[in-house]
């Protein structure tokens, strides 16, 4: 029993040593190509590599990275949210009211959080509800809720900016913890829960499964219908959350807030390595996805160059990071 | 002729040019032919000489180099080392274009079909036949197509009907058309009949011999003996990745190819037949049980006892795998009533038929059966996900564990449970799906065709694991196109016809010609 037991010990650790090489392998890539960033620019720009501008570094990836960690679900089983943005504007705009009311701080603030988080939570619950019961693509069905969702915004709030937020509410925009600012570790504790979830639970190998044979997930006699839905409800949710931090941050919560936002969050999943296809990336992937795209735009504002410059570059980043991984799953799989 | 491009071709050439020319009527040599992949010798010395208008079988377990070798004579690999003569002439082909050029044909075991694009589309794919103003000639291209499916007996199917509304036997044919529509000199067959009847399989045949007849070479790669036998000029046997022995076909037998093909080890098991068990109580019982696609009112009936396994027998379309996915709630029922250990039930999904104790080996491996991307442990324990975790939380090592205790209960053979399941040869794939089920101590097993694709040896190895459980006690319901398979398997073979039970057979009354006589009869209902 004993000498089973330790090589079934072995097996299982020569498994994850194998496993986690590969995987480093994987993430090693994108892992080089920020390194290779942060070396260019400290050299080519004096503030790059100043406690400041770390810090504000960190403030910016803050609101991409949560919705990636999001997006990380929807796309590892071969989905895709284009709503994000939308919902962000509409989390923002219903926490907003929730906040102006007149209840007391603590308890306004608490509805804010809560209402940005249900209505996200809601909007992803019916994102995943409609595309997985008709089995439509999610590509149309969140096109749709983009504009739901975009609409809806202005209407609630009259297409008017809500301002002025108790004070409370915006120090926690702007806290840091050692230079480190809250509403990034926030952040952080959200991709490390998204790890978990992924990588630990029967949830997250089936989404993984799903991924990369819907059928084979189905005959094992598990319920498609509902991992879908909790994928999309999942990427909800960090829209509510992404909204909220927003509003800490920006003091405001408008309506045309986070135009385009997905576009950014499904580039930091792409170039994390996940694929558009579905069934393989990860968490740590979208993490450096979203710092590459993240201090590649303020090195690129720090070097001087044009907002038309800098969108030119971060697009070829993509499409290089994309050809670059598809050589990276080549070599990994052989 | 382009001027030789390496060394060892050059030499092979000079060696042979000259007398190959003048004696021998072989139309392509192989000469010790290497292929290293990495540091995987995938070829160590194949040599083979292909005469023109012959057929030639080439057998070998997988893996034996057959796939590898293929692939090299049609462009898609340049071998390491060694060389191939065409007329006499080097060839080496710069892809499967140039291939193709040079007359060397392939109906691969995977589909390359567009499933979304007709079957004439299909056919007439590699050149689209187009009218005087550069414009697609469909009309053209219809007759084209017509006349390629008609030479193959095809008349049933419509040329305009998308490919992936036709069954998995249709496609294969229909990729047999269009590799015949070009002209071919060599026309290499890799294991067409996987997933054909024995009438397809005889029209196949019938094909064959017809383009042979043309003075065709045809290269037929096959784990079906008795076809190698029936229908073939020579063998080749390859056993890993190199060549064994070419036979003429009337000096050899199946035992001896058999043993040359497996090397030491004795397919002993395959000659084993199950022996009977005490037949326990009835696991499972149809009564007029009927899918969505059955035609008749009367559907499928019978009793499937613990201890037994029960042989479904029939052709393509007879309704076998259907019926499967019927029991085991994957496609609605239409009509009639399924009795679990004598209670009724109904499932509405996979999952209820699991919970009730039922598993299911589907034919479709790669898409149905695992996950290719995925650990094997994983891919082991995905439809038993509550044993390995706690709360939703997955245990690795209990994974693991469960993987490892499988794997060495069904002899797999893998590189590391961590290792992809895309990394397994076909036989430890199925292997992989069966321990799948296993995990779950199923009560029934439905099997559709469990050894699909199977190389001799792991095809003896799974044998055994169904006849111990059988001994254990599970119910087992088999569907086989392979007739020999389920002779050696079953207690009892059920032949469907049309989505009904045509005649049941007992095992003293096991026969080819038996159930043969029952699948091609067609009921007399009054029509």
């Amino acid at each position: 029993m004993n000498v089973e037991a330790t090589g079934l010990a072995q097996t299982a650790f020569t498994g994850r040593k194998k496993l986690s090489f590969k995987s480093v392998l994987r993430e090693a890539g994108i892992g080089l190509a920020l390194v290779a960033l942060v070396i260019i620019f400290s050299v080519t720009t004096e503030h790059f590599l100043t406690a400041n501008n770390i810090t504000n570094i960190l403030t910016q990836v803050t609101i991409n990275l949560v919705l990636a960690v999001g997006m990380t679900f929807v796309i590892l089983i071969g989905g895709i949210d284009l709503s994000v943005g939308s919902l962000l504007a509409l989390c923002a705009v219903v926490a907003g009211k929730a906040i102006s009311l007149d209840v007391g701080v603590p308890m306004a603030i608490s509805l804010a959080v809560l209402a940005a988080v249900l209505a996200g939570t809601v909007c992803g619950l019916l994102n995943g509800a409609i595309s997985a019961f008709w089995a439509l693509p999610s590509f149309i069905i969140t096109l749709g809720m983009l504009n739901v969702a975009r609409g809806a915004a202005l209407h609630i709030s009259d297409a008017r900016t809500i301002y002025s937020f108790p004070s409370e509410f915006n120090a926690f925009g702007s806290m840091t913890l050692y230079g480190i600012p809250v509403v990034f570790l926030v952040a952080l504790m959200l991709a490390l829960l998204a790890w978990f979830v992924l990588t630990r639970t029967v949830f997250g190998r089936l989404l993984y499964g799903l991924g990369n044979s819907e059928e084979a997930v189905r005959l094992a006699g598990h319920s498609v219908f509902w991992c879908k839905v909790a994928a999309f409800t999942i990427c909800g949710f960090t829209a509510g959350i992404a909204a909220i931090i927003y509003m800490a941050r920006l003091n405001i919560s408008s309506p045309i807030a986070g135009v385009g936002f997905e576009l950014n969050a499904i580039a930091a999943v792409i170039i994390g390595g996940t694929s558009l296809s579905g069934g393989r990336g990860s968490v740590l992937g979208t993490l450096l996805g979203a710092f590459i795209i993240g201090v590649l735009a303020n090195g690129l504002i720090l070097l001087g160059l044009s907002d038309f410059m800098r969108q030119m570059i971060t697009g070829v980043v993509i499409i290089v990071a994309v050809i670059l991984d598809h050589y990276r799953a080549k070599y990994t799989r052989n | 002729m382009d001027i030789v491009q390496t060394r060892e071709a050059s030499q092979g050439q000079t060696d042979n040019q000259e007398t190959l020319q003048d004696i021998s009527p072989d139309i392509l040599t192989v000469r010790d032919l290497h292929k290293n992949f990495g540091g995987v010798k995938a070829l160590k010395g194949v040599s083979l000489s292909l005469r023109a208008g012959e057929v030639h079988a080439l057998v070998g377990e997988n893996g034996a180099g057959k796939s590898t070798l293929i692939k090299i004579l049609t462009g898609v690999f340049q071998p390491s080392a060694g060389d191939i003569l065409l007329d006499g002439q080097v060839y080496k082909p710069a892809g499967p274009r140039d291939a193709k050029f040079r007359g060397i044909q392939v109906v691969h075991q995977e589909f390359n079909l567009l499933p979304h694009l007709s079957v004439a589309e299909n056919i007439s794919f590699e050149q689209m036949p187009r009218t005087r103003l550069g414009l697609l000639d469909k009309k053209e291209m219809d007759r084209r197509a017509r006349v390629a499916l008609d030479a193959i007996g095809l008349q049933d199917v419509d040329v305009n009907a998308r490919v992936y509304s036709l069954g998995i036997a249709h496609r294969q044919l229909i990729e047999i058309a269009r590799a015949l529509q070009s002209d071919s000199r060599i026309l290499i067959l890799d294991e067409p009949t996987a997933t054909l009847t024995d009438r397809e399989t005889d029209r196949l045949f019938n094909i064959v011999a017809a383009i042979r007849a043309q003075g065709v070479t045809v290269v037929f790669v096959s784990h079906h003996l008795n076809e190698v036998f029936a229908n073939c000029d020579r063998v080749t046997v390859l056993r890993s990745g190199e060549t064994i022995v070419t036979e003429e076909i009337s000096e050899t037998s199946p035992d001896q190819l058999v043993a040359l093909m497996v090397g030491r080890r004795l397919a002993k098991e395959m000659a084993l037949e199950k022996t009977t068990t005490e037949l326990g109580s009835v696991a499972l019982s149809l009564q007029n049980f009927r899918v969505a696609k059955s035609p008749y009112e009367e559907g499928v009936s019978f009793d499937l006892r613990y201890g037994e396994i029960l042989g479904i027998a029939g052709l393509v379309g007879a309704g076998r795998t259907e019926l499967l996915r019927g029991i085991f709630g994957i496609d609605p029922v239409a009509s009639g009533q399924m009795m679990r250990e004598g209670t009724p039930v109904s499932f509405a999904s996979p999952r209820e038929a699991i919970k009730s104790g039922i598993g299911f080996v589907t034919e479709d491996r790669k898409d149905e059966g695992l996950i290719l991307d995925m650990a094997i442990a994983a891919n082991v324990a995905l439809a038993a996900l509550e044993k390995v975790s706690q709360k939703g939380l997955l245990n690795r090592l209990a994974e693991l564990s469960l993987a490892d205790r499988l794997g060495s209960m069904l002899k797999l053979k893998s590189g590391g449970l961590s290792d992809r399941a895309a990394s397994l040869s076909g036989g430890n794939q199925q292997k992989v799906v069966i321990a799948k089920w296993l995990a779950r101590d199923p009560s029934v097993l439905l099997l559709d065709e469990p050894t699909r694709g199977v190389d001799v040896g792991a095809k003896a190895e799974i044998y055994a694991i169904m006849r111990s459980l059988a001994q254990k006690g599970v119910a087992m319901l088999v569907v086989s196109s392979e007739l020999p398979e389920l002779i050696t398997l079953c207690d009892r073979i059920l032949v469907l016809s049309d989505h009904r039970v045509q005649g049941e057979i007992p095992r003293e009354a096991f026969s080819e010609e038996a159930i043969l006589r029952l699948a091609y009869q067609r009921k007399d209902q009054g029509i």
